[in-house]
C-alpha cells in the first residue's frame, strides 16, 4: 500500500479523523516539550537571544528530506505520489509578511498558539481566538480577492525542478544550509543575545564528539551520499506487474458505483479527479457535473498529478475498463471505474424507478432519497409505479451548470478548497 | 420509554432501535460514578482507624455527593419512562430474571448505605447541620462509636457499590435483541469504569481545593458547609497520589476489559464482528478512539504518569479527560449498541 494513506482508502473518514487526533496530539505534546507553548522564548529568537525554534524546525526539515530521499531510493516512498502544495509567488510573499508580522506581534505561529491556548495561557487562548476570526473573514472576502489568491501561479514546482538541479545535490545542499544556520545561530545567541552556550553545544563542546557534533556529521554525510545517489523519482513508465493488476481486476475494490459518485458529487468532495474518456461531442452533448473530458488517446502519463484518486467513465463501461487497464500501466497507482458507466447513471442517479408499493419501507426511503438526489441532477425520478416511457427521457440540459442551481440545505454544494497549514 | 417485545413487531425497534436518548447513558454513567465513589468510600471506612482518620480526605463528601448524583441519575431513568405513574408497580414484585428488578432493589438498598456512610461523616463533612440538628450529632456519633456498624457500612457500601456498578451493564448487556451488547464483559467494563471516573471525582475535588488561608466559609446553609470541608487544606498530597495511582490502575484494567470485549466481539458471529466494527471502524470509530480510548483513557494515563514521576505539574486536567471519557463511552456503547443488528444486511 502506497502513501497517501487516506486518499488511497486505506482508511475511511472515521478513521482519518482518530488519525489526525493521534498525529495533533503527538505533535502537540513536542512542541509543549520543546517549550513553544510560551511566548517569550518564540519571540526571543527575534532578538537573537534564544534560537531553538529555527533550530529545532530546521532540524526537522532536514530530517524529513534525508529521510524522504533515502525511503524513496530505497523504494519505500514513491516521491511522486507525494502532495506539494503549488506555487503562488504574490500571494504567498503577501502571506507570509502577515504571517510574520502575527508572529512577532503576538509572539505565537498558528501550531503554537493551539499548544499555549492548551496548556492554559490567556495569550494563546486570544491568539487562537483572533485566529478563527481571521479565518472567518478571510472565507467572507475570499470572492474577492480570489484574483489575487491565484496570482502569479507556479505550479507544483520543486527547488530541483526550478533550478533543473539533481535531487540529490539540493538536499546535500540544504544540509550543509542548516548546519551553517545551525553554528551561525550559536555564535549570534552568544554575541548578540549574551547567552552562556550550553554545556555540549555544536560551537564549544565539553568533549570532542559531543553528540549534537555526531549529529551534524551523520546528516552532512548522509548528505554527501545523496548528492550521488542518483534520482529518487521512480520512472514515469515503472515496471507493470501484470499479475497484480490481474489480482487487482478481480477484485471489485477498484469500483466505484454510480450511487456513490453522485454522493460524492453532492458533498462537494475534491480529493478525487472524475475523468469521462468518451469523445468530445458525446461528452458536449451530456456529461456527469465536474467531469474531465479526455479521450482515450489523451491519456499520457503527466495528464493529471499521479497521486490523484481517478475515477474513469465511460458510455458502458468497456472503454472505462481499458482506460483503467491503460493508466495502471502509466503508473497511477489509484484509478477507479465507474461501475455500469454513463448508462448506469442513467438508470439509478437520474431517473430511478421507484419501487413497487408492496416492497418493504426500507426501499420506499431508499428511493425518497434517490429522488432527492435525481432532481439536484436534473434528472426525474420515474415515480407511481407507471409504465416507463417508451422512449428514453430527455437527458438534462447542460447549461446552466448544475451546482448552480443546487437546492438550498444541500450540505457542501460549493466544492471545498484544499487545506493545508503550518 | 414505549413497550417492546423481543420478536421485534415494532417500527421502533427495527432496523434501529430508537428507544434510548440521552437519558439512560447519562444514568448509566451517573450510576457508574456513585458505584465507583460508594466502593472508594467503603474502602476507605473499612481501611481507616475511624476515629482517628475520619476527617482525612474528601471521602467525606462522598457520600453526599453520591446521594445528590444518584438522585439526578434517577431522575433522568423516571424520565425515561413511558408509564411515569405505575412506577411504584416495579417494588410490588421481584423478578431474579430481569435486571429491571434487580435495578430497582438495587437503587432501594443503596440509598440507605449512602444515607448510613453520610451521617457516619456527618461531623466533618456538615458540621454545621450537625451544630442545628443535635438528633442527627448523636446518632452519628453512636454510629461512629460502634465499630461493628462501621465496619457493617463500609461492607454493605463496597458491595452494593459493586453491585450497582456492574448492574449498570447488565442492563444492556441482558438485552439480547442488539449483538453488540451481548457481551457479558459490559457488566465488568461499566464496573472499572465507574471506579475510575469516582477516583477521577474525589481528585477533581481535591484540585477545586484552595490551599490554606485562601479563603474562610462565609455561607450559613447546609450546602455551603459542604463547601467548608473544601475549603480545607487536603489533607496531604499523599492522598491525591494514592488517587492518582488507583486511577490509573483502574484504567488499565478498563483498557485491558474494552480489549477483551472486542476480542470475545471480533471472534463471534458475523453479527457480532459487524457491530463491533460499528465503533471500531465504522461511524462511532471517531469519537470511539478519541474520546473513550485516546482522551478518555490513554491520555490521563500518560499524564498521570508523568505527574506521579513529577516530570509534570499535577493538575485537574486528566481527573476531567476520564469523567469525559467514562460519559462518552456509555453515550457511544448506548448509540451504537441500538444501531447494531442480527441482520446484518441491514445498514
Amino acid at each position: 500500500m502506497n502513501a497517501p494513506f487516506f486518499k488511497y482508502g486505506l482508511f475511511g473518514d472515521e478513521i482519518s479523523l482518530v488519525v489526525a487526533f493521534a498525529i495533533g496530539i503527538g505533535f502537540g505534546f513536542f512542541l509543549e516539550r520543546a517549550g513553544f507553548g510560551r511566548a517569550r522564548l518564540l519571540a526571543a529568537q527575534f532578538y537573537f537571544r534564544d534560537l531553538r525554534v529555527l533550530k529545532v524546525m530546521f532540524t526537522a526539515i532536514i530530517t524529513a528530506m534525508v529521510g524522504l530521499f533515502f525511503l524513496s531510493r530505497l523504494g519505500l516512498v514513491d516521491l511522486s505520489l507525494v502532495y506539494l502544495t503549488p506555487t503562488f509567488v504574490l500571494p504567498q510573499a503577501i502571506g507570509g509578511l502577515i504571517l510574520g508580522v502575527g508572529f512577532v506581534v503576538g509572539g505565537y505561529c498558528p501550531g503554537t498558539s493551539c499548544v499555549s491556548a492548551a496548556t492554559g495561557r490567556i495569550d494563546g487562548m486570544v491568539y487562537l481566538a483572533g485566529m478563527i476570526g481571521g479565518l472567518l473573514g478571510f472565507a467572507e472576502i475570499y470572492p474577492r480577492i480570489e484574483h489575487l489568491v491565484k496570482a502569479t501561479p507556479m505550479g507544483q514546482v520543486t527547488l530541483a525542478q526550478q533550478f533543473n538541479l539533481p535531487y540529490g545535490l539540493l538536499v546535500f545542499a540544504v544540509v550543509l544550509m542548516a548546519v551553517g544556520a545551525f553554528i551561525a545561530a550559536e555564535w549570534a545567541e552568544r554575541k548578540i543575545g549574551g547567552k552562556v552556550p550550553d554545556t555540549d553545544s555544536l560551537l564549544a563542546p565539553a568533549r570532542p564528539l559531543a553528540p549534537v557534533r555526531r549529529f551534524a556529521i551523520v546528516l552532512v554525510s548522509l548528505g554527501l551520499v545523496a548528492a550521488f545517489a542518483g534520482n529518487p523519482f521512480r520512472g514515469a513508465f515503472a515496471r507493470v506487474d501484470t499479475k497484480q493488476l490481474a489480482l487487482d481486476a478481480g477484485t471489485k475494490s477498484d469500483h466505484v458505483s454510480v450511487t456513490q459518485l453522485a454522493d460524492w458529487i453532492i458533498e462537494g468532495r475534491s480529493d478525487f479527479v472524475l475523468v469521462d474518456v468518451r469523445e468530445p461531442a458525446e461528452f458536449a452533448s451530456y456529461h456527469i457535473p465536474g467531469a474531465r473530458n479526455v479521450p482515450l488517446a489523451e491519456l499520457t502519463p503527466d495528464f493529471v498529478a499521479r497521486n490523484e484518486r481517478i475515477v474513469v467513465c465511460s458510455e458502458g463501461g468497456i472503454h472505462a475498463a481499458q482506460a483503467w487497464f491503460l493508466l495502471r500501466s502509466l503508473g497511477f497507482p489509484a484509478v477507479y471505474l465507474l461501475f455500469g458507466g454513463l448508462e448506469e447513471w442513467k438508470d439509478t442517479v437520474l431517473y430511478p424507478a421507484a419501487p413497487p408499493a408492496s416492497a418493504p419501507a426500507r426501499d420506499h426511503i431508499e428511493f425518497a432519497k434517490r429522488a432527492a438526489v435525481a432532481k439536484y441532477f436534473g434528472g426525474a425520478p420515474q415515480t407511481g409505479g407507471a409504465p416507463m416511457p417508451a422512449s428514453t427521457p430527455a437527458l438534462p440540459r447542460l447549461t446552466p451548470p448544475v451546482p448552480a442551481a443546487a437546492p438550498a440545505g444541500v450540505p457542501g454544494a460549493k466544492p471545498k478548497k484544499k487545506k493545508e497549514g503550518c | 420509554m414505549i413497550e417492546y417485545t423481543t420478536t421485534r413487531h415494532n417500527p421502533g425497534v427495527d432496523p434501529i432501535l430508537h428507544l434510548w436518548g440521552w437519558e439512560i447513558p447519562l444514568y448509566l454513567f451517573l450510576g457508574g460514578l456513585v458505584a465507583g465513589l460508594m466502593i472508594l468510600s467503603g474502602y476507605h471506612i473499612l481501611r481507616s482507624r475511624w476515629d482517628r482518620d475520619q476527617a482525612q480526605g474528601h471521602y467525606v463528601t462522598a457520600p453526599l455527593l453520591s446521594l445528590a448524583l444518584l438522585s439526578a441519575g434517577m431522575l433522568t431513568l423516571f424520565l425515561d419512562l413511558e408509564h411515569k405513574l405505575q412506577v411504584w408497580r416495579l417494588y410490588l414484585t421481584f423478578r431474579p430474571a430481569s435486571p429491571m428488578s434487580w435495578g430497582s432493589w438495587i437503587l432501594l438498598f443503596v440509598y440507605p448505605a449512602l444515607v448510613a456512610s453520610a451521617l457516619l461523616t456527618l461531623a466533618a463533612s456538615l458540621p454545621r447541620l450537625r451544630q442545628r440538628l443535635p438528633v442527627l450529632a448523636r446518632v452519628s456519633e453512636s454510629l461512629a462509636g460502634h465499630n461493628g456498624a462501621v465496619h457493617l457500612i463500609g461492607f454493605a457500601n463496597v458491595v452494593l457499590g459493586a453491585m450497582l456498578g456492574i448492574y449498570t451493564g447488565v442492563l444492556l448487556s441482558a438485552l439480547g435483541a442488539r449483538p453488540l451488547w451481548n457481551s457479558a464483559l459490559l457488566g465488568p467494563l461499566f464496573l472499572f469504569s465507574g471506579l475510575s471516573t469516582g477516583a477521577a471525582t474525589l481528585h477533581l475535588l481535591s484540585h477545586l481545593t484552595p490551599r490554606a488561608g485562601e479563603g474562610s466559609p462565609g455561607f450559613s446553609d447546609a450546602l455551603a458547609s459542604v463547601m467548608v470541608n473544601w475549603l480545607r487544606p487536603p489533607s496531604a498530597q499523599d492522598g491525591s497520589r494514592k488517587l492518582e495511582q488507583a486511577d490509573n490502575s483502574f484504567l488499565t484494567i478498563e483498557l485491558a476489559l474494552l480489549a477483551l470485549f472486542f476480542g470475545g466481539l471480533m471472534t463471534s458471529t458475523l453479527a457480532h464482528q459487524t457491530g463491533a466494527r460499528l465503533l471500531l471502524t465504522g461511524p462511532w470509530a471517531a469519537p470511539f478512539w478519541v474520546f473513550v480510548v485516546g482522551s478518555g483513557i490513554l491520555l490521563p494515563l500518560l499524564l498521570q504518569f508523568l505527574q506521579a514521576q513529577r516530570r509534570i505539574q499535577s493538575t485537574w486536567v486528566p481527573a476531567l479527560l476520564v469523567l469525559g471519557g467514562g460519559l462518552a463511552l456509555r453515550f457511544i456503547l448506548v448509540g451504537a449498541g441500538q444501531a447494531s443488528h442480527w441482520s446484518v444486511a441491514l445498514p
